[in-house]
């Protein structure tokens, strides 16, 4: 479609005291006289009826791209407009007479900016043509593992009529569940031990049409996209030999559901002989195969526990995170203990005891057993005489002083350690192997040789085997726990359409791992449904843009490849980028990465945000009113400038503001193009990058820092100060400081003076 | 749960903890739990014991209890790990009247006024000589024979008084020289002798258990490292009968101030009881007397007046505690069946004496005489197992506050340095 055949319309909102601001008239003049716009009608409501009156005059006029000048874009909701007309919404309520004096020719200077802005916008805008595979897209979910969490998820997404693959890499299904005796309460009254009910779920999944159960297997590789996964099925070794291939076949989305292993603190402990001290999960072990509870060395029928809970009891620096089962997990093996005598005695050592919510009734359970015997305090000694028991000293008991017990057996908590595989790291590890050999420099190789000592313990710890440019498994977050909820939702990865759950996410027991494993199937699904409609996923849910790739302009520099936060686009061997459509979260990083500028969207790009500065009128010198770009994320910032002007604070005549999707989406190219067109400084607004980042696109904000710095060299060879460029990170909730970012900004300006090139 | 010491690792304890760091012994204290004496406490009135995840709130709660090494939170530590030696030894259990003060406050609905309670009732089992007898009194299903023994002896006094009388020098009484009794086959002289005799023996049994306790007591950590006595045992026992008498403590009591009241008629109803009986037996030969003794007292008469009152002030505090242990037990604590024992006890004689006073004034002889042969049997039962019964807590008590007075563990003040 070209500029000639759309029919651009212009609706000026009179309402919410426009019309006492700003002067109206001029206000369409600017449409129609400068834009030469065929339709422009000024209405006084652009919600409820007068949104309705709106939509029936685009479709009598058969108006294909629309401007409302009125009320923040932010107040529409996504279905307000027909699909095949494009709508921008400029928002001079929030952003122009919510924070700037009325009827003052800076006010009303920047309404008609605004509206020249965005009338370029939609110029060059294009309608959307939704993203065409192909082939068609796949349904089936694939879960790997078999754990609680595992059959859960696949039982939740068969009986809402999905088709289920499951891969479990041991013979058996059922997971750490399957090999417990009793589980803790996950009912009221929540005092009594209950079955694990793993073989009743077992035997659901087995037998659902919807389920294929594939034991003893592993994925041997997975390539492709959301919805165009190809899965090779190898042998995990259990019957057939290891790595033999199995089965391939393809699907649409992936639940990570790799549960847990022990982490066993006993070798950092400097107590010699650890013979007899057990970790937790050996002792539900034995009790669920042997019935009783014998010491393991000599077969002594044990008549007292100690059970010794994580980190400080034991001297050791306390774990980095609760692992939540292991307090109610020690609580209930005391009382298997119990129950089989009762003049046994368990006692429990702890540093922090943790029973949350409702298990606190379990704890009081216990806690009532006159042979359990709680206490906080720090193991100082164990010591052993000839028949075998131990001795255990202990500081800083409840009892008021250090106490001296003498057990049969010593059981330690193992706290849960995630199975999961650092993906980026080991693809650090595998780009540094070839560095040591190919690379450029000795000091080069030597920086590899280092990596690769530093990162070898990666080899081999592949569980998904993706074939993604950026690792064979998700990128992991502290502790070594898979990406799983970047910015607060939970199972969302940076890897489109993989979501981890249960215990592999985040420390949980079975109950919390049932609810997971709920809400990875709904994510799953909603993957499956969303990207067969060509729709993006979180967080921009629902966007039906995707990117364009001009490849013959390609130069293989790798920065798209490199920068993108979710992995979306393989590479060749020679660099050019493969697409991988479906996995794209449409932030526009990639956009901002390609220095040849050969990435856009049908309706956002580099050359029409740098349309929209240029279509600002810079006045000159002698005019004395400088001209200040904000480019702010759509995320955060733009909702801030909404919201201080919610909150009437002053805002500033000066600035013009382009959002944009992600600060990361932002090229350098536009500080150019404001800089030419006379701007005298440019703000940039993104969220809060680093550990605890919020940018809704990982590293966005963190990128766009490194952008602006290079952009300040940029400047510096233009002889200009670099003080005109500034980034600010910003939270949504911090919109208070907006008046004072300006503020200051403008008070540099006057300082060091115009643009040199204003006007040239 | 919450964590309740705060103490972070590594940091030396004996700054962070100086309420109990200083009892902390250089050698760790070894801990076996007694599970039967756990299981003892929660059957006497202790269910509560094993909520306590030692808050404090009751050591904070407690009007009795002393600045340094305070109770009953302690106590409780040792009650929920069993640790029977450290809870034998402890003067704190008794020290403590039962206010509840602390069951009220606590955040666990752990009853840790109960519960020492429950571990007084275990002191005297574990102190009283003869032992079994002190399990007796804990236990409904020897009733029969905590009965039988005090009525087969009275029988037997009445079957052999002729010899009995005939080997203490006492003639067989003759129709004119009968000294008046409600049941003349058992004359004074037989009551006196009798009584005497068993009192002796209960006395030697009282001596042998505070003898005991309080050679318990000197190994109780509370004292400090290196205790010295602040005064002398006969100023302390002084001063600490003075606090009973006016109870000193029960008034400090909130929760259940009317215990006080209770007590109070009941304590000085049995005194006033105890001064006439007194009066009555040493009536001929006392000096202070002399030939004004005239037995029987008339109804006006000032020692029978004394008597009376006395009888209806104890008849007034019993009701007043049965009253309040059926209908406040929340306040009054729980009551276990060693409580109850005695509270019906006391009930039981007083209403068997106005019943047999009542008959006599009605002239109903052959029923005042078996009501009165029942109301010896309470009476002697009270005297004869006093030192295994919860009237017991009138030794051990008394023998834990003077030996605090001596040491100086005062309420809110803490031994001296």
């Amino acid at each position: 479609m070209t500029e000639s055949e759309d029919k651009i319309g212009v609706f000026i909102c009179t309402g919410y005291g426009l019309a006492e601001a700003l002067d109206i008239d001029a206000l369409c003049a600017v449409a129609t006289d400068e834009f030469k716009v065929p339709f422009c009608k000024t209405v006084d409501s652009c919600e409820g009826p007068g949104l309705d009156a709106i939509n029936a005059d685009i479709s009598a006029e058969g108006l294909t791209k629309v401007v409302i000048a009125g009320i923040s874009p932010r107040r529409y909701a996504d279905n307000a407009f027909p699909d095949d007309v494009i709508v921008e919404m400029v928002g001079l309520r929030e952003q122009v007479i919510w924070v700037l004096p009325p009827g003052e020719e800076d006010t009303q200077m920047a309404a008609e900016d605004y509206l020249r802005m965005y009338l370029t916008k939609v110029r060059e805008m294009l309608p959307l043509v939704p993203f065409d595979p192909e082939v068609e897209l796949d349904r089936t979910i694939l879960v790997v593992g078999g754990g609680i969490a595992g059959l859960t998820a696949a039982r939740e997404a068969a009986e809402s009529g999905f088709q289920v693959r499951l891969v479990e890499k041991s013979d058996q299904l059922g997971g750490w569940l399957a090999k417990q005796h009793r589980s803790f309460p996950t009912r009221p009254p929540y005092r009594d031990l209950e079955e694990t009910g793993i073989g009743e779920l077992i035997e659901a999944v087995e037998a659902h049409s919807g389920i294929t159960v594939h034991t003893a297997a592993t994925t041997g590789e997975i390539v492709g996209a959301p919805g165009l996964f190809d899965v090779t099925l190898t042998s995990s070794g259990n019957g057939k030999p290891a790595g033999e291939t199995l089965e391939q076949f393809r699907v649409g989305a992936i639940i990570q559901a790799t549960g847990w292993k022990p982490n066993d603190p006993r070798g950092d402990l400097s107590w010699g002989d650890l013979d007899d001290v057990i970790l937790n999960v050996d002792l539900e072990a034995m009790v669920k195969e042997e019935g009783k509870i014998t010491r393991p060395s000599d077969g002594k029928e044990v008549k007292s526990i100690a059970f010794l809970q994580c980190g400080g009891c034991v001297g050791l620096e306390p774990p980095a995170y609760c692992s939540s089962i292991c307090c109610m997990t020690s609580l209930k093996q005391a009382m298997y203990l119990r129950e089989g005598d009762e003049d046994a005695k368990a006692f429990i050592f702890y540093e922090f005891m943790r029973t949350p919510g409702l298990y606190e009734e379990f704890y009081r359970k216990a806690q009532d057993d006159p042979g359990i015997f709680l206490t906080r305090g720090e193991i100082s000694e164990v010591t052993r005489n000839g028949s075998g028991n131990f001795t255990l000293r202990a500081r800083d008991t409840m009892l008021g002083e250090d106490i001296e017990v003498q057990v049969d057996l010593v059981v330690m908590a193992a706290g849960m350690a995630p199975n999961a595989a650092d993906g980026e790291a080991i693809r650090t590890l595998g780009d540094a192997r070839v560095t040591m050999v190919d690379g450029d420099s000795e000091q080069k190789k030597e920086e590899a040789a280092q990596l690769v000592e530093d990162l070898k313990h990666h080899e081999g710890t592949e569980i998904l085997n993706l074939v993604y440019r950026q690792g064979p498994d998700l990128p992991a977050l502290e502790y070594g726990f898979p990406d799983s909820h970047f910015i607060c939702f939970p199972y969302e990865s940076r890897r489109t359409g993989i979501y981890p759950t249960g215990a592999v996410r985040e420390p949980v027991d079975g109950a919390g791992s049932i609810d997971d494993a709920t809400g990875a199937a709904l994510k799953a699904i909603q993957c499956i449904e969303m990207t067969s409609r060509g729709e993006a996923l979180h967080p921009r849910a629902g966007d039906r843009s995707y990117p364009e790739f001009q490849m013959s302009r390609c130069t293989k520099c790798k920065r798209c490849t490199e920068e993108c936060p979710f992995g979306m686009l393989n590479e060749d061997v020679e660099g050019t980028p493969l697409l991988q459509e479906t996995r794209c979260r449409r932030c526009g990083i990639c956009l901002g990465a390609c220095p040849e500028r050969i990435i856009s969207f049908r309706d956002y790009s580099v050359h029409m945000i740098g349309s929209m500065i240029k279509a600002v009128n810079v006045p000159d010198e002698w005019d004395e009113k400088p001209r200040v770009l904000v480019l702010a994320c759509e995320n955060d910032a733009f909702p801030a400038l909404d919201l201080m002007g919610e909150h009437r604070l002053k805002g500033s005549p000066w600035i013009r503001v382009v959002p944009i999707r992600c600060l990361g989406s932002m090229n350098n190219v536009w500080i150019t193009d404001a800089m030419s067109a006379g701007y005298d400084g440019v703000i940039l607004l993104g969220c809060k990058y680093g550990d605890d980042y919020q940018c809704h696109f990982i590293t966005g904000s963190e990128l766009a820092s490194v952008r602006q710095k290079n952009a300040r060299e940029k400047l510096e060879q233009m002889a200009m100060d670099l003080e005109r460029i500034e980034l600010h990170e910003l939270a949504i909730d911090e919109f208070r400081q907006l008046p004072g970012i300006f503020e200051k900004f403008d008070e540099l300006i006057e300082e060091i003076g115009y643009n040199p090139f204003k006007g040239m | 749960m919450a964590t309740v010491e705060t103490t972070a690792p590594g940091t030396p304890e004996t700054e962070e903890q100086p309420q109990l760091a200083q009892t902390a012994r250089v050698r760790p204290m070894k801990v076996d739990p007694d599970l039967e004496f756990i299981r003892a406490l929660r059957r006497s009135g202790g269910e509560s014991l094993k909520k306590c995840f030692q808050c404090g709130t009751c050591s904070a709660s407690c009007p009795l209890s002393p600045d340094l090494h305070p109770f009953p939170r302690k106590e409780m530590a040792w009650a929920l790990w069993g640790l029977k030696d450290q809870l034998m030894t402890d003067p704190d259990v008794w020290l403590c009247h039962h206010c509840n003060d602390c069951s009220t406050n606590c955040p666990r609905t752990g009853r840790p006024g109960d519960v020492l309670a429950a571990v007084r009732e275990q002191s005297v089992q574990h102190y009283a000589f003869p032992r079994f007898l002190a399990r007796w009194v804990t236990r409904p299903a020897f009733i029969p024979i905590l009965l039988a023994i005090p009525a087969v002896l009275l029988g037997l006094a009445i079957r052999f008084r002729d010899g009995i009388g005939n080997a203490l020098g006492f003639s067989p009484p003759a129709g004119e020289e009968i000294v008046y009794s409600f049941m003349p086959s058992l004359p004074h002289w037989l009551i006196n002798c009798f009584f005497g005799f068993f009192g002796f023996l209960a006395l030697v049994a009282a001596v042998i258990g505070i003898v005991r306790f309080s050679r318990g007591l000197r190994g109780s950590s509370v004292w400090g490292p290196d205790p010295q006595p602040v005064k002398g045992i006969l100023s302390s026992l002084g001063s600490v009968v003075l606090k009973i008498l006016v109870h000193d403590r029960f008034t400090q009591c909130e929760t259940d101030h009317s215990r006080s009241i209770s007590h109070f008629f009941v304590l000085f109803g049995f005194l006033s009881l105890a001064l006439v009986t007194f009066w009555i037996i040493t009536g001929p030969v006392n000096p202070l007397i002399g030939s004004d003794f005239i037995y029987p007292f008339s109804f006006w008469s000032p020692w029978k007046l004394l008597a009376n009152v006395g009888g209806l002030a104890v008849l007034a505090g019993c009701l007043l505690m049965i009253w309040e242990r059926l209908y406040f037990g929340h306040l009054a604590g729980t009551s276990s069946y060693f409580d109850w024992l005695l509270v019906w006890s006391i009930f039981l004689v007083v209403v068997t004496g106005f019943a047999t006073e009542v008959l006599h004034y009605l002239r109903m002889v052959p029923h005042r005489q078996v009501i009165y042969f029942i109301h010896l049997v309470f009476v002697f039962s009270l005297l004869i197992y006093l030192p295994y019964s919860k009237l017991s807590h009138l030794l051990y008590r008394t023998t834990a506050m003077v030996m605090a007075e001596r040491f100086g563990r005062e309420a809110g003040e803490g031994a001296k340095p």
